[in-house]
């Protein structure tokens, strides 16, 4: 019986891992480019700020 | 060789795009927080895409693959610990709200203010040595992955050329000539544009390697088929294929010591902390915890699944006591039979984005300890950014150069998840030890710091070398490892104890 619900546990979370790597790869992959995208806006603008930090 | 033209587009496509992303960024690098915090501008999903793509690599692939050929899908429990571990601190905050509030770059700069410089200095020597030995075997894994599944085991013209010149042995190709090229390129982009390239590659290799993962993985369930993976397993491995407490080589004691290793990992291993450093604020953290935590079950499983899938095939023809490392070599060779053109070249560049990814990260994080806790305190002035930013890039590279010298000899002695944990319990133990006590106790002192970092780090060195000798190659890992735990807890309190006492004694005498 524990075995049973051992095998049923392990394919419950074979299947649950790839459904969430396969939406984790969409949704993080898109909200991850505008993440970038604000990063690299702020670095600008602090780099703005402070003149004297030419990139090295 | 298994590739055809379309496997090679799709890796210098993929190739192209990360050199571009990881030179592009060098330009927004004008100081040393840039270089190593990416100035503190990370927010989530640029998080979680870091770190996701930063703890799977290709050494992650073949060890929890060997996970899964050795010990069935009980061999995917340090998955488990690790994801529970990780929720469980990105749920309550607990040490990573006050590590990302108190604005330190790395732990031992934490341990100053807590402890005394003397820890912050001898703990970033056990963070570098455990982080650097933890690395050593890296680049060999990866090697090897990549020769079995592309199948380019055979010299060619330029390796015939190297061999006449003297400058590289027949024998040492193909694999120290792919550690060499691969590190080379990860390198460059690591040491010019620091966490922020780092950043922006991981984020491409992120999406790489989760597709490469997903499709391995239905291919593998379509192939064999899940009735097979489990009949395989139970008739090779018995109960212990899904049961951790009766799985031989583990057990109780296996598993207390994976929980433990999960909370010091999550809390304490330089890279994952990075990216709590590099978040915008201590929410932003914790979400990075709680939304990465189920990749950690995923990372265990999925190659794991893998290597179950090499079991149903191959049966015990990759087992040999006297070659551990074969095991190893199991999923490679499956894989290698198994995926058809086209998705080799997603697979491989999948793995190659995996392997530089964590690479790029670790070369960063162990660079910045040796930099910012064990060579900035010994001087009274600090270094100009552009002399700071100047001497992380040469240790980023001097790193580089050991791994591969490392990489070349050393043989691992049993199971490679094994090898990785115990050069980490160098300093997991001791970090977390003294890492909850600055953050929580207020009876801590510098003594203890001290104690917990010597006697946390004593039982894993001293594994690392008597597991090499006859005498004592058969002791599990475990009892070094939560052997460990146990001497840090119990020297941080016994020390800290006769410290303040000492004080006392010292502050009435004084008095008097």
């Amino acid at each position: 019986m524990l075995e049973l619900l051992l095998k049923f546990f392990w394919h419950l979370v074979v299947l649950s891992s790839i459904a969430w790597y396969g939406f984790l790869v969409f949704y993080v992959g898109y909200r991850g480019f505008f993440d970038i995208i604000d990063m690299a806006r702020a670095l600008n603008q602090h780099h703005a700020a402070n003149q004297d930090e030419k990139p090295i | 060789m298994n590739f055809a033209a379309v496997d090679w587009v799709i890796i210098v496509v993929y190739l192209i795009l990360t050199f571009a992303a990881g030179l592009w960024m060098r330009r927004y690098v004008g100081k040393v927080e840039d270089y190593l915090v990416a100035g503190r501008e990370m927010n989530v999903y640029l998080g979680i895409a870091s770190l996701a793509a930063t703890e799977v690599g290709i050494v992650t692939v073949m060890y929890t693959a060997q996970n899964g050929y050795l010990n069935g899908f009980a061999g995917a429990i340090p998955g488990i610990t690790m994801a529970a571990a990780m929720w469980v601190v990105g749920r309550t905050g607990f040490v990573i709200n006050p590590l990302r509030a108190s604005g330190a770059m790395t732990l031992p700069e934490l341990f100053e203010k807590r402890y005394s410089k003397g820890v912050r200095w001898f703990s970033g020597v056990l963070v570098a040595t455990g982080g650097i030995l933890n690395m050593g075997i890296f680049l060999k894994l990866g090697g090897k992955f990549l020769v079995a599944v592309t199948g380019i085991d055979k010299p060619g013209a330029a390796q015939e050329m190297f061999h006449r010149l003297h400058l590289l042995p027949l024998e040492k190709w193909p694999l120290e000539t792919i550690m060499t090229v691969l590190l080379l390129g990860v390198l460059i982009y690591t040491s010019l544009g620091g966490m922020l390239s780092v950043l922006v590659t991981d984020y491409i290799q992120f999406i790489f390697l989760g597709a490469s993962i997903v499709a391995t993985s239905v291919l593998v369930l379509a192939h064999c088929g899940w009735d097979r993976i489990i009949a395989s397993a139970g008739a090779s491995l018995g109960s212990g294929a899904f049961n951790p407490f009766l799985a031989k080589d583990m057990g109780i004691g296996y598993v207390i010591w994976q929980l433990l290793t999960g909370f010091a990992c999550v809390l304490t291993w330089q890279t994952v902390i990075a990216r709590v450093l590099a978040s915008k604020d201590p929410a932003s953290a914790r979400k990075i915890y709680t939304r990465t935590s189920y990749y950690f079950v995923g990372r265990f499983i999925l190659p794991g699944l893998w290597g179950l899938g090499a079991l149903a095939v191959f049966g015990n023809a990759f087992k040999s006591d006297a070659n551990p490392e074969l095991s190893l070599m199991a999923m490679p060779n499956y894989l290698s039979q198994i995926l058809p053109m086209g998705l080799v070249g997603l697979i491989v560049a999948g793995m190659l984005a995996a392997e530089m990814s964590t690479d790029s990260s670790y070369l960063l994080a162990w660079g910045s300890v040796i930099y910012n806790d064990i060579i900035c305190p010994l001087r009274s002035k600090p270094f100009s950014e552009r002399v700071g930013l100047w001497i992380n890039r040469i240790l980023v590279i001097l790193i580089g150069i050991f791994l591969l010298l490392y990489g070349l000899w050393y043989e691992i002695p049993g199971r490679a998840w094994d090898y990785l944990q115990i050069t980490g319990e160098i300093y997991f133990s001791s970090m977390a030890v003294l890492l909850v006590c600055a953050l929580y106790w207020k009876w801590t002192h510098a003594w203890g710091g001290y104690a917990a970092l010597f006697l946390g780090a004593v039982g894993p060195i001293a594994f690392l070398f008597l597991s090499q000798t006859e005498r004592f190659k058969g002791i599990p890992a475990w009892i070094p490892g939560i052997g460990s735990f146990v001497l840090a807890a119990v020297g941080m309190i016994v020390a800290s104890y006769l410290g303040r006492r000492r004080e006392a004694a010292m502050r009435g005498s004084q008095d008097s």
